[in-house]
């Protein structure tokens, strides 16, 4: 599901079977060395995140993305929308990001961290096969969290 | 020519028809061209998508048959790739779609080890036979849809959905 209004619609009838949200987080750097590296792990972060929707549709919710720069207080944003989407009655919550800043920044909060790809020149099949490979990364980890309720 | 002349009278009835069935027809002449407009469509729907998966490769094992098309949403343009899970059943080759009908995530093969030959959904434990029926006691509540498959010197085509005819 998508935060949009068409799958919300499924979102409130169905709590019971929809119960992961997740979170992309993407920094937004304007520094000319780090515009171009931030511009493709967020379109790798996107990308992976639409997959992993497609995926598993009918469990999980992709929020829109966080987008932040280094100098915000990041770490209390995000820990307002987890309570929000808490409140909303998703028992699962992923942060995914390519921004290893979060691994050690927010321990009590499940981030999925991904170094990132830059996939601006791929051919779309290189494209599917490298998502497919990093969705495979991402699997178990969703699944270690479901299976332990 | 003198017994023919046009009297005034005449002359301005015959300018007043024709101006004014000119104005009749241009307020007309959309309004028929909007009402026949559906019969004039071009139908999109019956596009048939060729694949790279070779018929005669095809075993009875479903195998994952990528597709590419180009969808267009508002003013998006987008690539959308899409599977089938094909396989032959004898010389017929059927083409299902991977969407759970619980609530649209993507099934696999043998997905799940404890159950072998049944499609598996790993977001509620769905299952399905390999003629895509849904298994009774887990959360799907139909058969796996179908799509229409064609052949194109030796390629396979798939087009689109249509209800599962093999349940």
């Amino acid at each position: 599901m998508f935060w949009i209004g068409k799958d919300v619609d499924v979102f409130l009838t169905q709590k019971e079977f929809i119960d992961t949200a997740i979170v992309p987080l993407a920094v937004m750097d304007g520094s000319p060395i780090g515009m171009k590296q931030s511009a493709s792990a967020a379109e790798f972060l996107m990308s992976l995140t639409a997959f992993v929707e497609q995926q598993f549709k009918g469990r999980i919710m992709v929020t829109p993305p966080f987008t932040y720069t280094n100098s915000m207080p990041k770490k209390n944003f995000i820990e307002a929308i987890d309570d929000e989407l808490k409140s909303a009655g998703f028992k699962y919550i992923f942060y995914m990001t390519s921004d290893h800043s979060w691994t050690s920044e927010t321990p009590e909060l499940t981030v999925l961290w991904l170094p990132s790809i830059p996939l601006g020149d791929m051919d779309q099949s290189v494209k599917q096969s490298v998502l497919s490979d990093q969705l495979r990364q991402v699997v178990p980890m969703l699944s270690a969290k479901w299976a332990g309720q | 020519m003198s017994n023919n002349r046009v009297t005034r009278r005449q002359f301005l009835n015959y300018t007043l028809t024709g101006v004014g069935g000119f104005m009749a027809a241009g307020m007309l002449m959309p309004m028929v061209r909007f009402a026949v407009d559906p019969v004039l469509q071009k139908k999109e729907g019956g596009d048939f998508i060729l694949t790279k998966q070779k018929i005669s490769e095809l075993t009875e094992v479903p195998v994952k048959v990528d597709f590419t098309f180009e969808q267009v949403d508002a003013w998006y343009k987008s690539n959308v790739t899409n599977t089938a899970w094909v396989y032959k059943e004898g010389e017929e080759v059927i083409a299902l779609s991977p969407v759970c009908k619980h609530l649209g995530c993507t099934v696999n093969w043998e997905g799940d080890p404890e159950h072998k030959n049944q499609f598996f959904c790993p977001c509620h434990a769905g299952r399905y036979e390999k003629n895509g029926d849904n298994i009774k006691g887990t959360p799907p509540l139909g058969p796996l849809d179908e799509f229409e498959v064609k052949e194109k010197d030796g390629l396979l085509m798939i087009g689109n959905t249509r209800a599962n005819t093999l349940v």
